[in-house]
């Protein structure tokens, strides 16, 4: 019988050819760095396996995934939200100030609004008033940073703290996987529940051709309000897990997601202008940005270069990836 | 009363008329040929009736009745479907993803991927032989594709709207015959269903293969409706020529000095040899000095990308190209410049200018180098350059220092042949100069091209107005899908040879 078996060989082929094709192969390369610096930290750090370390880089991990996933929808619809973490910011103070009086479901039901509501103002300043995105929003960056001063300025004597339960929660563990871990896996769930949605289906065709989908019916200005609605959701994902990590929040944190979240997408492989790539490859260079911290952590550089070290790191992983996604494009 | 009347459509672009009390009236379960030479409109009444053209006056009536269609989505809600060369497939999507695109099967919001593929391969089953090796790429990305099959995809796309009404203008171009086929056999099973389809190609043979009867259009108005079966081809020619207006030809003096411009030279100015790019086919000519060389045929036949391939801007695949005798094959604008060959684009505002800079740059940048001492360029010098070109092309502008695009459209097209002629061209490429521009800037635009051909330069100028291409060329090359299929000089430069090569009909 080998003709069947010979089909079935050739429609493997097709099938790796059509999966190469598909954009895929970035997300390969990603996987490719994951592994290098897990090596990487296994040789450096004598203490990465411990239980507890393990664990504090899943509960540091979770805040720059749900930022990254978030900003992986924007750029995936050709858009970019530069005032993503600072959404996160601002949703983790509102969220703490409600919680003493309001209880906890009140206090994230709170939060959950408060980012989705930021991202639909983004929204409608680039798809409605029609303003170039990286200048809308890196000036509501600033809106939604004094609301945050505003609404729990620094230095506040008896700041208000998030309930016990959550911060134990959040380091905690379930059937020996730590719950930042498992919250981790939700953040790629959820991705993987968007990705069979009408909404993300039109926002690979809006970022891949906008006009194109405009002209097959597409509702492009829709489409597009919803992408950051839908990121402000995801920081407001993001805050909770901040909140839950430190116990209480801080009007100042949260600034440095958002360029860490397009750092992380761009090592993924989606593509900066929109319609190729998703979050499964962006989870992973959110991992591998968070692996290089701790390369660095266990190297204990003198402080005084320990950030250009970081930001040379990183353009190492963000050229590595691009590289190898250039090649195949010059195919 | 018909199932589709369009009547008394008017469109002008600027100053010039595109359609004028137009009209167009077609039965269901019809193939309804829109025909006509260039610039009879017959492109703006398609797009009219497919929303991506607003009419200035227009009543449309779809099935008795009155219809508003301004946008795309007014025509997909009037069951309304068109298929254009240009495609509009999302090339990172499936094949499913796109034939189904904006009304996927959704239950919750979640698509139903398995209930849409059925869907596309349903729909794509019958054009089955048109894809390689007779398999439906169904989950391919549709950039995996070939440019034919992406052409079907496209097709298939339109269909999957279930239209009343199917416009296919060009759509079988990128076709080879055995998919044209394929394709006329699904639109014959339409026509069957009751839908109407109204057909445009530059290729007579699928006209009278496909459609029952025919509009011709003649300067933005209608010249006859016909029975195809009645009419021959070259009945159908003179609709579109038009027997009451004299055959135009060049006066006889000019005539004259054609012929003396063809005698002069030993060695031409430029030659081709058999240049071949990717949508050109072995185009081969010779350009004497101060002779204009037209390029006819229906638009987008080659013509634009013939003059592309020898700015550089396009990748030759082989042939030779010399300008006085020295090989000048370029595979970079820059290296085309060096060798004297400057391009105006028909698209003078993403290739010609500048549109943020002033005129003075403008005019300027393609011959910096020349005055730049050791990099430095001099104010004066500048200007002195920018007023010579100015005053030698009449261009009228307040300052040099005005931004470019306060300047009219016709004013606009001369900064764009004045920077040029600041660098001593020996060779003119220009790309659908007039297109868009008003009578009198176009006249003064014509002077230039005679102060150009006056010193010697040889023009090679694409129109889209064959009017002009007949009035200015001493000889025209009538393109064909990528191929010269004539060339006429002399006597043989008629409107009726031009429109009949253009469409290979043999009167």
């Amino acid at each position: 019988m080998s003709a069947p078996e010979r089909s079935s060989t050739s429609t493997l082929l097709d099938d790796a050819r059509t999966w190469l094709l598909q954009g895929r192969l970035p997300v390969t390369t990603a996987i490719v760095l994951l592994l290098a610096t897990l090596v990487v930290n296994l040789v450096v750090a004598d203490n990465f396996l411990t239980a507890f370390n393990i664990r504090s880089i899943f509960a540091n991990v979770i805040p720059l995934a749900a930022v990254a996933v978030g900003q992986t929808v924007i750029v995936l619809g050709r858009g970019i939200d530069l005032s993503l973490g600072v959404i996160a910011t601002l949703s983790s103070v509102v969220t703490v100030s409600v919680v003493e009086t309001r209880g906890l479901t009140a206090a994230l039901l709170t939060g959950l609004a408060t980012g989705a509501a930021c991202g639909l103002v983004n929204g409608l300043l680039v798809a409605v008033v029609r303003l170039q995105p990286i200048v809308a929003t890196f000036a509501t960056s600033f809106v939604w940073s004094g609301l945050a001063l505003y609404v729990l300025p620094p230095g506040t004597a008896a700041a208000p703290r998030m309930p016990d339960v959550v911060v134990q929660g959040y380091r905690g563990a379930f059937l020996g996987i730590p719950n930042a871990a498992w919250l981790l896996a939700l953040i790629g769930a959820s991705w993987l529940v968007l990705k069979r949605t009408r909404l993300l289906r039109h926002v690979y065709a809006v970022g891949g051709d906008e006009h194109a989908a405009f002209a097959t019916g597409v509702r492009v200005g829709r489409v597009q309000v919803m992408t950051y609605v839908v990121g402000g959701t995801y920081a407001a994902f993001a805050s909770f897990a901040m909140l839950a990590n430190s116990g209480s929040a801080d009007a100042l944190a949260g600034g440095g997601l958002t360029l860490a979240s397009i750092a992380a997408l761009v090592i993924g492989g989606t593509r900066l202008s929109g319609g190729a790539g998703g979050a499964g490859g962006t989870i992973i260079g959110v991992l591998v940005l968070q692996l290089l911290t701790s390369v660095l952590v266990a190297l204990r550089p003198p402080t005084d270069v320990r950030q250009l070290i970081d930001g040379l790191l990183v353009i190492l992983a963000l050229a590595l990836a691009g590289l190898w996604a250039g090649r195949r494009r010059g195919r | 009363m018909a199932f589709l009347e369009m009547r008394g459509v008017d469109k002008r672009y600027g100053g010039v008329v595109a359609l004028d009390d137009a009209s167009l009236s077609a039965e269901r379960g019809e193939v309804h040929g829109l025909l006509g030479a260039n610039g009879s409109g017959k492109s703006s009444l398609n797009k009219i009736l497919t929303g991506v053209v607003a009419p200035d006056r227009a009543t449309i009536e779809v099935d008795g009745v009155a219809t508003r269609i301004h946008r795309p989505q007014d025509a997909h809600h009037s069951g309304i479907a068109a298929v254009y060369q240009e495609l509009s497939l999302i090339p990172d999507l499936s094949v499913a993803a796109n034939i189904v695109l904006a009304f996927e099967s959704t239950r919750l919001g979640f698509v139903q991927r398995r209930r849409d593929r059925d869907r596309a391969e349903a729909l794509l089953e019958r054009f089955a032989p048109a894809f390689h090796g007779g398999i439906l790429p169904i989950q391919a990305p549709v950039g995996s594709l070939s440019p034919g099959e992406q052409q079907i995809v496209e097709i298939a796309k339109a269909i999957a709207r279930e239209p009343d009404i199917l416009v296919l203008d060009e759509a079988t171009a990128s076709l080879y015959s055995a998919q044209v086929e394929v394709v006329s056999a699904v639109v014959r099973e339409l026509r069957a269903a009751g839908t109407l389809v109204v057909f445009t190609s530059h290729r007579l043979g699928e006209v009278y293969d496909l459609c029952d009867r025919a509009t011709v259009l003649r300067n933005g108005a209608v010249a006859g409706s016909v029975a195809l079966a009645e009419t021959s081809e070259a009945e159908l020619v003179e609709l579109m020529v038009g027997s009451l207006g004299a055959p135009r030809r060049r006066p006889a003096a000019e005539r004259e000095e054609a012929k003396k411009v063809q005698g002069v030279s030993g060695v031409p100015r430029l030659e081709v040899v058999d240049l071949s790019t990717d949508r050109l086919e072995q185009v081969s000519c010779r350009v004497a000095q101060g002779e204009v060389l037209g390029l006819g045929g229906l638009a987008g036949q080659g013509q634009s990308e013939f003059l592309n391939a020898l700015f550089g801007a396009v990748r030759i695949r082989h042939g030779s190209v010399e300008v006085d005798g020295q090989a000048a094959l370029t595979h970079r604008p820059k290296q085309a410049v060096d060798a004297g060959i400057a391009l105006v684009p028909g698209d003078r505002n993403r290739q010609g200018l500048f549109p943020v800079r002033p005129i003075l740059e403008n005019l300027t940048v393609p011959s910096m180098r020349r005055r730049a001492r050791l990099g430095v360029l001099s104010d004066a010098a500048e200007r002195a350059a920018a007023s010579r070109a100015g005053d030698q092309l009449q261009i009228k502008f307040g300052a040099l220092d005005d931004g470019v695009m306060t300047l009219s459209g016709g004013n606009q097209q001369k900064v764009v042949v004045g920077k040029w002629l600041l660098t001593d061209p020996r060779v003119v490429l220009l790309d659908d100069p007039t297109k868009g521009i008003d009578v009198r800037a176009k006249a003064e635009l014509y002077e230039v091209i005679g102060q150009l051909t006056e010193r010697g330069v040889a023009v090679l100028l694409n129109s889209s107005d064959d009017d002009e291409l007949l009035t200015l060329s001493h000889r025209v090359l009538v393109f064909f899908e990528g191929r010269i299929v004539s060339v006429l000089a002399g006597d043989d430069l008629t409107r009726e040879r031009l429109v009949a090569d253009s469409l290979q009909v043999t009167t």
